[in-house]
């Protein structure tokens, strides 16, 4: 059985690790430990049919939710999994996600935005290396599930697109 | 194709006045090198001299290099070049726009491994988002290199740091300047930059199809305008002396390519200690800023195998930091 200070002990592990998420099963219960930056800035401490623990909140500043955004990636996921004919455009390496080509210029593309296979519609950069995703499909943009500035996970859901 | 600008009769003499710089050439053995007649050779290397190279003429003898105007060419880089692929493919030009862009383009039209757009003069010359970087004629080096590396997404990050160690290696080997390297790839003598780099990738899904890397050194600027001149240096700025540019830019090549031939058999583990052997502020306090506004402050630790930056913060947890602007008192 898991006891507080060994979750306290898997949360700092997990923290300084590369991994976003980390899922335990015993036979007397399950815990679930994933990142805020995850996630789209959400802290989310999955305590599930264990009544010999408690939810544990995620200790680091770091991954402290800005508070404007901690709902909208909640929305966003619901949206992922409530329409699965809907494109997503996904993030092909861990990085900052932007939605411009410098701070002063526009969105390469936002809600309602047609898009071909060669669009651009954002760069994630990681260590200096900037790579511009391309929206690999010809549809709408649907949703932007990611705010400019934000560290995106590999994988992690950016856009959706609604195919034509 | 590439198109290779001065790929011409003239640039052909020219390489080989620079490869033999230390012997005459009978206007003969020109012709019959090159496959020219002995007027064509004589012609050329009258527009060459009217372009400012300083060649010597003796009867009998023929034709030996002398001196070259300031700034850089084709024939000038590929004739002393101990590379066996980076650089072998020079796509120059006396003025261009962006050597970055230029690179970009020829990526996309399918430009080999190793090519490398190399110019005297960027008229607007990219930075990372939006920052420009100077480079008059002559004085100083841009050029953008084009890899078709076989890696995962993932691992491409790590050419940024690959890139910094070999432009380091140029400078102490050419000027005996001794660089630390901010992470992940700024180049600094005494807080000053003396070396700008931005990296692209051009990715299809999970295929890497070129990655272009675009570099500028500070060499011979003797004198920056106010609001840089307290974050900039150059080589000419930091020694009295002018350099020449070639020299530097084979250096980087020949550091680069033996980097990179590390890098592809060995990994990333290869190549990181000589980035921390380099590294500035390792163990000590820094700041780090993140985009979004976010700034975390800890202790440098160092990077790790895949080149994230490794920071233990003042609770006493270590974040790994994949994008940032690393700033210290």
């Amino acid at each position: 059985m898991l006891t507080i200070e060994d979750i306290k002990t898997l949360i700092k592990e997990l923290d300084s690790s590369s991994l976003s998420e980390l899922k335990l099963e015993a036979e007397d219960g399950k815990i679930t430990l994933r990142k805020a930056d995850a996630f789209a800035g959400k802290v989310k401490t999955i305590v599930e049919a264990a009544p010999q623990t408690t939810a544990v909140q995620a200790p680091s500043a770091q991954l402290e939710p800005q508070s404007n955004t901690s709902a909208e990636p909640a929305a966003a996921e619901a949206n992922t999994d409530a329409d699965p004919s809907l494109h997503k455009i996904t993030a092909p390496m861990v990085g900052t996600f932007y939605s411009s080509s410098s701070p002063d210029a526009d969105a390469f593309v936002s809600k309602g935005s047609k898009v071909d296979k060669k669009s651009v519609v954002c760069i994630v950069e990681a260590m200096k290396l900037f790579n511009e995703i391309e929206a690999d499909c010809k549809g709408t943009i649907v949703d932007v599930l990611v705010e400019d500035g934000q560290l995106v996970e590999y994988g992690q859901p950016l856009f959706l697109v609604k195919e034509d | 194709m590439v198109q290779r600008v001065e790929h011409s009769t003239k640039g052909a003499i020219l390489k080989l006045l620079y490869t033999h710089n230390d012997q005459f050439l009978s206007g003969q053995w020109i012709s019959e090198h090159i496959g020219c007649s002995r007027t064509a050779v004589w012609k050329h290397i009258q527009s060459l001299i009217a372009e400012g190279y300083q060649i010597s003429s003796v009867q009998k003898k023929g034709y030996k290099l002398i001196d070259a105007p300031m700034g850089l060419s084709e024939a000038a880089v590929s004739a002393h070049l101990t590379t066996k692929v980076i650089g072998r493919h020079i796509c120059f030009y006396d003025a261009i726009g962006s050597t970055q862009k230029e690179a970009l383009r020829l990526a996309d039209e399918g430009a080999e491994h190793g090519t490398v757009v190399l110019t005297n003069e960027q008229t607007s010359g990219r930075g990372r988002l939006g920052h420009t970087w100077q480079s008059q004629r002559g004085t100083n080096i841009a050029l953008s290199l084009i890899l078709r590396p076989e890696l995962p997404i993932d691992q491409t990050p790590q050419l940024t740091l690959l890139t910094a160690v070999a432009a380091a290696e140029t400078i102490e080997k050419q000027a005996g300047l001794s660089c630390g390297i901010k992470w992940p790839n700024d180049l600094l003598f005494e807080g000053k930059k003396l070396v700008g780099i931005l990296t692209e990738l051009m990715a299809e899904a999970t295929y890497v199809k070129a990655v272009v890397i675009g570099i500028g050194f500070n060499v011979n600027t003797t004198a920056f305008p106010d609001p840089i001149k307290s974050e900039a240096a150059s080589l000419a700025s930091l020694t009295g002396k002018q350099f020449a540019l070639a020299p530097i830019v084979q250096q980087f090549f020949a550091s680069f390519e033996t980097l990179y031939q590390l890098y592809l058999s060995e990994g990333f583990k290869k190549i990181r200690p000589l980035w921390e052997k380099r590294a500035l502020n390792l163990g000590k306090q820094i700041k780090v800023r993140q985009p979004g506004g976010r700034v975390l402050i800890g202790t440098a630790l160092g990077i790790n195998d895949d080149g994230v930056l490794r920071l233990k913060k003042t609770d006493g947890t270590i974040a790994n930091v994949y994008s940032a602007d690393v700033e210290w008192d």
